[in-house]
């Protein structure tokens, strides 16, 4: 620990201390603040354009630069500058507090996600679980904004969804559990570094469909799109937000986007794991990039699955396949199979 | 300088809250507000809204929240075992796998019940 | 935490839980309360943390301020307005008073044993810190029994709402 300033001349080196010393780095610029916020701008942008092919069509087009890549930036100044409309008589404090709220909630796990061997802001010993306990919490805020609006269809949306994410997160939890019993630690960096030789995937593969599809259910993403359906429920418990608000909401679910993604890259496709041509977090971003094309390319492809069958899904089959999945790993952890292949 | 890392979580935290409170305050600035009765009603594809909007929760859903907690609870307790599988003989584990067994009895009569009515 | 002295984190800490708890008891608005009770959650999670058990602070955020206070806000908000507003009719209102009075005497009382007591008070103010992994298999090797009581209780409960659900349909 650097000692503190005692006099207006030790200010400057005490400053540049902080500003160079890897905990600064981490936090501020990777993968810190600034990668999470360009990253997540990033991912609109290219969700825009990945459906827009899908589509036959182009997306983004004028924003400046190539393709429209300034898009964001220019609907984040665009609805900074529109008007909240708070609904009448709407719950005031938690409809502007809990946009908020999701944000802060959506960031916070990425404290504990590695990018690289040292990249990692928070090497906490009980990692995965403090991004399952903190992601436990988004359900409650929607349930919170979609009563605050005041109003049927973000009501109705927010139950729907609620009843949705809170049905698909112990099935998402159970394929992790078989993940754990592999790497024999809670902590994300250690889970990483036992995926040196094999990828997660092999030995996991029942976990990893599991998990993406439940991760596609937290998400709310097509096909699992019901709570925002746009012919029924205009956008479910978003509805009433506009403005300020709405860009909080759109911030953070694409946070949360790249939160599940990485998940997946960590948990699975192992980190940051490669050939050492590139340096290990771009790897980690390689992969992270591709698991959120693989849950954005359903958006454009499938049709949507009925609120009451997703939610009997995610309790019936779902939780039944991860438990005979957590079953199987326990067979062949105890039998020494998994051993022999170098874990 | 290797931080503890809740002390750089909350760091983390702060970092966030700091950062990303301007884009909701700013625009009290920066846009304009004129509450207007008709406009701020409760939008209902054009119609009048009728009725208090908080009313008419189904109930159909609600068995799944209780097995939610429960298993939450499971969930919780199966991840402090699973992390030191490798290290307790099988003998030992049985016990884990007794609990999960047990549950599935509950388990099994709501899906039983889930896929032979057709409320929920 | 070497940066801060352990008795902020502490103040802090009962400040955020007691202060969420008494707001959570008075508020007329359920709604407020339940976030307020949240918020306490969140308090003694932070406690946890402060005790060096950081996995007992994550199951405590994942199971009451996850489930337990998704559960009372779905039953807060299937109560209906009229009955709500009859509920928070307050009373009296010397309630206030009564319970500063005794906070008060418990806290001479402390104070007065504390004094007394002296130097028999322990010194060691540090918990013995478990890694994470310790947990597991003490669970299963020192506890088996409660552990099955804790699955046999667990699905009794879960069976018994189920069919409290079904009959009041």
């Amino acid at each position: 620990m650097v000692a503190l300033p005692t006099t207006p001349a030790d200010i400057l080196p005490f400053v540049i201390a902080i500003v160079t010393s890897h905990a600064f780095i981490t936090i501020v610029f990777f993968p810190g603040f600034i990668h999470l916020m360009l990253i997540t701008m990033f991912l609109t942008w290219y969700e825009r354009k990945i459906l827009a092919r899908i589509q036959l069509r182009i997306g983004p087009l004028y924003a400046g630069g190539p393709g429209g890549i300034l898009q964001p930036i220019a609907d984040g100044v665009k609805l900074i500058f529109k008007e909240v409309m708070v609904p009448y008589k709407a719950d005031k404090p938690l409809f502007l507090g809990i946009p908020l709220a999701l944000v802060f909630l959506a960031a916070l796990p990425f404290a504990v996600i590695p990018f690289g061997q040292n990249w990692v802001i928070a090497n906490l010993d009980v990692g995965i679980v403090f991004v399952f306990a903190v992601t436990s919490l988004f359900p409650a805020m929607i349930l919170l904004f979609a009563w605050a609006s005041n109003s049927k269809y973000p009501f109705l949306g927010g139950l729907r969804s609620l009843f949705q994410q809170v049905a698909y997160e112990i099935p998402m939890w159970i394929a992790t559990l078989s993940v754990v019993m592999l790497a024999g630690s809670l902590n994300l960096v250690d889970i990483v570094n036992a995926q040196a030789k094999l990828w997660f995937i092999i030995p996991a593969f029942l976990s990893c469909v599991v998990f993406f599809i439940s991760i596609m259910a937290e998400l709310e993403r097509l096909p699992f799109d019901l709570p925002e359906a746009e012919p029924e429920l205009v956008a479910g418990w978003y509805t009433e937000s506009s403005g300020a608000i709405f860009m909080l909401l759109f911030l953070g679910l694409y946070m949360k986007l790249y939160l599940m993604s990485s998940l997946v890259t960590a948990l699975f496709l192992g980190g940051w794991w490669g050939p050492a041509f590139l340096p290990q977090p771009v790897w980690f971003i390689i992969k992270t990039i591709f698991v959120a094309t693989l849950i954005i390319i359903p958006r454009g492809v499938y049709p949507r699955i009925r609120v009451d069958m997703l939610i009997r899904i995610g309790w019936s089959r779902l939780l039944i396949i991860a438990l005979v999945n957590l079953f199987v790993t326990i067979f062949l952890l105890s039998t020494g199979i998994l051993a022999s292949w170098g874990l | 300088m290797a931080l503890d890392p809740w002390l750089a979580i909350i760091i983390w935290g702060v970092l966030i809250i700091f950062l990303t409170g301007p884009l909701l305050t700013l625009p009290i600035f920066w846009s304009r507000r004129r509450p207007d009765p008709f406009r701020d009603m409760p939008f209902e594809s054009g119609q009048v809204p009728q009725g208090e909007a908080r009313t008419r929760l189904v109930m159909q859903y609600y068995p799944y929240l209780l097995m939610f907690v429960v298993f939450d609870v499971v969930g919780m307790f199966l991840f402090a075992w699973g992390i030191s599988f490798n290290a307790i003989p099988l003998s030992e584990s049985i016990y884990v796998v007794l609990f999960v067994v047990l549950l599935g009895a509950p388990l099994g009569y709501a899906l039983h019940l889930a896929l032979h009515r057709e409320n929920w | 935490m070497s940066l801060v002295p352990p008795d902020l984190i502490f103040v802090i800490l009962a400040a955020v839980t007691i202060i969420g708890s008494i707001l959570a008891l008075q508020a007329k608005e359920l709604i407020y309360g339940a976030v307020a009770l949240a918020i306490s959650f969140i308090g003694v999670a932070g406690f946890f943390v402060f005790l060096d058990a950081p996995y007992l602070a994550m199951l405590q955020i994942a199971i009451y301020v996850g489930a337990i206070v998704v559960l009372i806000l779905f039953t807060v908000m299937l109560v209906r307005r009229g009955s709500l507003d009859e509920m928070t009719d307050r009373a009296e209102g010397g309630e206030g008073t009564v319970g500063l009075w005794l906070a008060g005497l418990l806290a001479i009382g402390i104070a007065g044993v504390a004094a007394l007591a002296g130097p028999n008070l322990p010194t060691d103010t540090q918990p013995a810190s478990l890694p994470v992994s310790s947990l597991g298999p003490v669970l299963v090797t020192q506890y088996p029994v409660p552990l099955i009581i804790l699955a046999l209780l667990l699905s009794s409960a879960l069976l018994g709402a189920l069919i409290l659900a079904k009959v009041d349909k």
